[in-house]
């Protein structure tokens, strides 16, 4: 794990945005830059080259998804910038907008999770280092939307407990560790979800990626 | 013998009852009457105006005049629709007409207008009259035994002009006439109020040939307002939850977190966090305090109108009076829309005035709540004399979350604020059901 993240944040509200500096500071991450608007943000990453951004969705000047558009916009400029963009609310179509251009380096969680601060920084480094993070809360509502999908009825409920954490991010051993199980154990599930989503035998990350994608591409299809 | 007690008991309420009805009923007759008196005498103005108008017209002097007069014409009209809606169902205004002589010949409501300002001006206005003078003779008549030994020698002893007093029982008989004035008022008067209203109600409401598109444009465009302005105002309160309460509450669990890793690696640090962190909680209930109270103040559903007031006037900085009567409580929606514009309208006073003292006055009557805030301050306020107009920028974002309320409920404000002061909102809303 990189001790030395150089980091920006965008986040509107002053208090929780010193609030959240304080934090990552005191935890040894190196905190750049802060904005509260979108353009002060896009600034800051050309400024500093950081290594995560760390965006607000809602900020001025209309409070929707200005925080979305930024990270897209980010990403549009430097690929490899790790994006980790925090929400106040779960919101499927912020979650695909900002998925359909690839999930590496990407981030989406509740802002409450911050304060789970081990989870935290877990997620964040995961991010930092390309992989992906998406709240459980997004999972949770992807699995009650796409329910009707019958692949997903193929799913035993112990592998549908797999699939969430793996949407979420989380790695084999990790996985393992969560649900209190061998990683062989883990190993056997994740096979068996390929099999049922009709995944092909390719790639292994390809495949764990496209298994989330599946759920996230049919949650917007019945948006 | 028990029951015929109460028989007669019954029979002599129901008399009394009777007798009440009938005079609260000629009351209101006379005020009409009276009332119609003053556009019936206006109404025999324009009369003339009009009928020198048309003669002078016919050596072409008068047709400089047309406009003018046609103006007062539909002014007296308008005057007349409001008055009439005041006693009794609304007058539906027909499109403005024309006030040029060509097309004024033409106009069905410009004729209409004149058929009505005959008829209000000969029969509106006698029947007008009557309604004064009859309480006068009625009074005077019943009174007569009072003062007749006051009067000078042979007096006359009727307001008729009719007998002479001499002695105690022609006196009385003078009472007599008086009595039976009085009986013509109860039996009468309702009767001529409803023929004075007839002309107007049958010749000023749009004809059926008079399209009302402007008054549907002008209902679709308040329906639309009132829409708007729910919308925005469910926006605000989401904003203010989500932006505001929830934000605080983030900071609370992240100053927690952070709390909670400084405790492993130095408690003294910890202390704090904490403090932060409970302030931030502390932050986040006011504001959850506010919104709550903003979406509907639980003092109006406590102690109404008035106790929820003069809460209001007791913290203004300024020193303010309020006089509420409000016997009927109004819908909560108008009531918390009441409570808002004073709450907006004292804040303003504290904080852009400069006034020594302020006052609200709020009656409700005849289904409209009207709110009158005052005060002795610079003035200036947001232009003047606006009636839901769109300006007032420098009267800052106070006035205009008031008129965007105000219009909500349909209602109207005017604010009358010159240079130098005073300064006068009045509101006027429907109380709704």
């Amino acid at each position: 794990m990189d001790r030395d993240l150089r980091i920006v944040i965008a986040e509107d509200d002053p208090l929780l945005r010193e609030g959240l500096a304080l934090l990552l500071r005191a935890e040894g991450l190196d905190v750049v830059a802060t904005a509260g608007t979108p353009d002060g943000i896009l600034d800051a990453i050309d400024a500093h080259k950081p290594d995560v951004a760390i965006l607000d969705v809602r900020m001025p000047p209309t409070h929707t998804d200005e925080g979305v558009r930024a990270a897209v916009e980010a990403r549009r400029r430097r690929p490899d910038l790790a994006v980790l963009v925090l929400s106040a609310y779960v919101e499927q179509s912020f979650a695909t907008d900002l998925l359909t251009g690839g999930v590496n380096g990407l981030g989406y969680l509740l802002k409450e999770r911050v304060g789970r601060v081990e989870e935290f920084l877990d997620a964040l480094h995961r991010v930092a280092s390309g992989g992906t993070a998406i709240d459980p809360e997004v999972v949770a509502q992807l699995f009650t939307r796409s329910h009707q999908d019958i692949r997903l009825e193929r799913l035993s409920p112990r592998e549908r407990d797999v699939l969430a954490l793996m949407a979420e991010g989380l790695g084999n051993g990790a996985i393992a560790q969560r649900l209190v199980v061998t990683d062989g154990a883990v190993h056997k599930h994740i096979r068996s979800i390929f099999a049922k989503l009709d995944l092909s035998p390719a790639d292994q990350v390809d495949r764990r990626v496209a298994a989330v994608l599946r759920y996230l591409e049919d949650a917007r299809r019945r948006a | 013998m028990a029951m015929q007690d109460n028989a007669a008991d019954e029979w002599g309420a129901g008399l009394k009852d009777m007798a009440v009805r009938a005079m609260s009923a000629a009351g209101s007759a006379i005020g009409q009457l009276a009332s119609g008196l003053g556009t019936a005498l206006l109404a025999l103005l324009v009369l003339v105006w009009l009928g020198v108008t048309a003669v002078t017209s016919l050596v072409g002097v008068g047709l400089l005049m047309v406009p003018a007069a046609l103006s007062a014409l539909h002014a007296l009209a308008g005057r007349e629709r409001a008055r009439l809606a005041r006693h009794g169902s609304e007058v539906f205004a027909p499109d403005p007409p024309p006030t040029r002589l060509r097309l004024a010949l033409a106009d069905s409501t410009t004729r209409r207008e004149l058929r009505w300002v005959v008829r209000h001006a000969t029969l509106g206005l006698l029947l007008g009259l009557l309604g004064v003078l009859l309480p006068v003779v009625a009074v005077r008549d019943t009174a007569f035994p009072l003062f007749w030994m006051l009067l000078p020698e042979d007096p006359t002893a009727t307001s008729i002009g009719l007998g002479t007093a001499t002695s105690w029982p022609d006196a009385f008989a003078a009472t007599l006439l008086g009595v039976g004035w009085i009986a013509i008022i109860l039996g009468l008067t309702p009767g001529m109020a409803r023929l004075q209203a007839q002309p107007g109600r049958l010749f000023l409401a749009a004809g059926p040939d008079t399209d009302l598109s402007l008054r549907v444009a002008e209902l679709t465009a308040t329906r639309a307002a009132a829409l708007d302005a729910h919308a925005t105002e469910l926006r605000r309160i989401e904003r203010s939850l989500h932006d505001g309460t929830q934000n605080r509450l983030v900071t609370v669990t992240v100053l927690l977190g952070a709390a909670r890793r400084q405790v492993a690696r130095d408690p003294a640090g910890a202390d704090e966090l904490l403090e932060r962190a409970q302030s931030a909680a502390e932050q986040a209930l006011a504001e959850l305090r506010t919104v709550s109270r903003s979406i509907l103040p639980p003092v109006l559903a406590d102690r109404g109108l008035a106790g929820a007031l003069s809460g209001l006037a007791a913290e203004c900085a300024v020193p303010c009076r309020t006089d509420v009567e409000a016997p009927e409580r109004c819908a909560a929606s108008v009531e918390a829309t009441a409570y808002f514009v004073v709450a907006e309208a004292l804040t303003n006073i504290a904080k852009h005035s400069g006034a020594g003292q302020a006052a609200v006055t709020v009656r409700a009557r005849g289904g409209r709540l009207h709110l009158r805030i005052e005060d002795d301050g610079r003035g200036g306020a947001g232009g003047t004399s606006q009636a839901m107009g769109t300006g007032g920028e420098d009267g800052g974002s106070g006035l205009t979350g008031i008129r965007r309320r105000v219009a909500a409920h349909d209602g109207t404000l005017r604010v009358t604020s010159p240079p130098g002061g005073p300064t006068t909102l009045e509101v006027d809303l429907p109380c709704g059901s």
